[in-house]
């Protein structure tokens, strides 16, 4: 599934999480030449320095909630997980996105997030 | 589940479906950016991301200014 791809995982991303990635193909890199940016934890410093750099400042680096993985790992079709839904935003924002949207979607049942696709 | 169900019609932009090229941190932002029909959930975090870094870049041309008005100041003395 990630063949090819690179990954950095932020130090609050669990050990699972990461190999299931390099089980599926993927290769971890740092940040800069990485193609995907996981993190669990917008706070940690780690997450942090993404949204501090230039790349984000340019939109040129969306950080994804690392369950992104684990939602795939459950899924029955892997690829039908979309991963625009695992948005993770700067810590400092997500209370006033929470205000307005309800919860993130990666905060919700993620069977929910599975079941969805198997019904379209 | 109601709940859900009338989420799920809303999570519909370029953003939600994954269209043609493969989608990842490099491509993202830009991809949701150019869709003219941003979804409630997406256009919420892409204007409260937006906002987050025209503030960033507004406090790096600042932090630039004055790293660099000392060293204008010395070259003027010089020359
Ligand atoms: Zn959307």
């Amino acid at each position: 599934m990630f063949r090819g791809q690179r990954g950095w995982f932020c130090g609050s991303v669990g050990q699972d999480l990461r190999r299931f990635w390099v089980a599926e193909g993927g290769t971890i890199s740092d940040s800069r030449a990485a193609d995907f940016l996981f993190s669990c934890d917008a706070s940690h410093p780690d997450t942090l320095r993404i949204y501090q750099s230039l790349d984000y400042i340019e939109d040129n680096a969306t950080v994804f909630h690392a369950c992104y993985l684990s939602t795939v790992a459950n899924a029955e079709i892997k690829s039908s997980v979309a991963l625009g839904h695992f948005i993770l935003p700067p810590a400092c924002l997500q209370n006033e996105i929470r205000r307005r949207i309800g919860s993130f979607i990666w905060e919700q049942d993620q069977h929910f997030l599975i079941e969805k696709h198997g019904e379209v | 589940a109601t709940d859900n169900c009338t989420k799920i019609t809303k999570y519909r932009c370029s953003g939600c479906i994954a269209v043609g090229k493969p989608l990842n941190s490099r491509n993202f932002s830009k991809l949701l950016h150019s869709c003219p029909y941003q979804c409630d959930h997406h256009k919420v975090i892409v204007d409260a991301e937006d906002r987050y870094k025209s503030e960033l870049r507004r406090s790096l041309i600042c932090n630039k200014k004055i790293l660099l008005t000392p060293r204008r100041r010395q070259l003027s003395k010089e020359s």
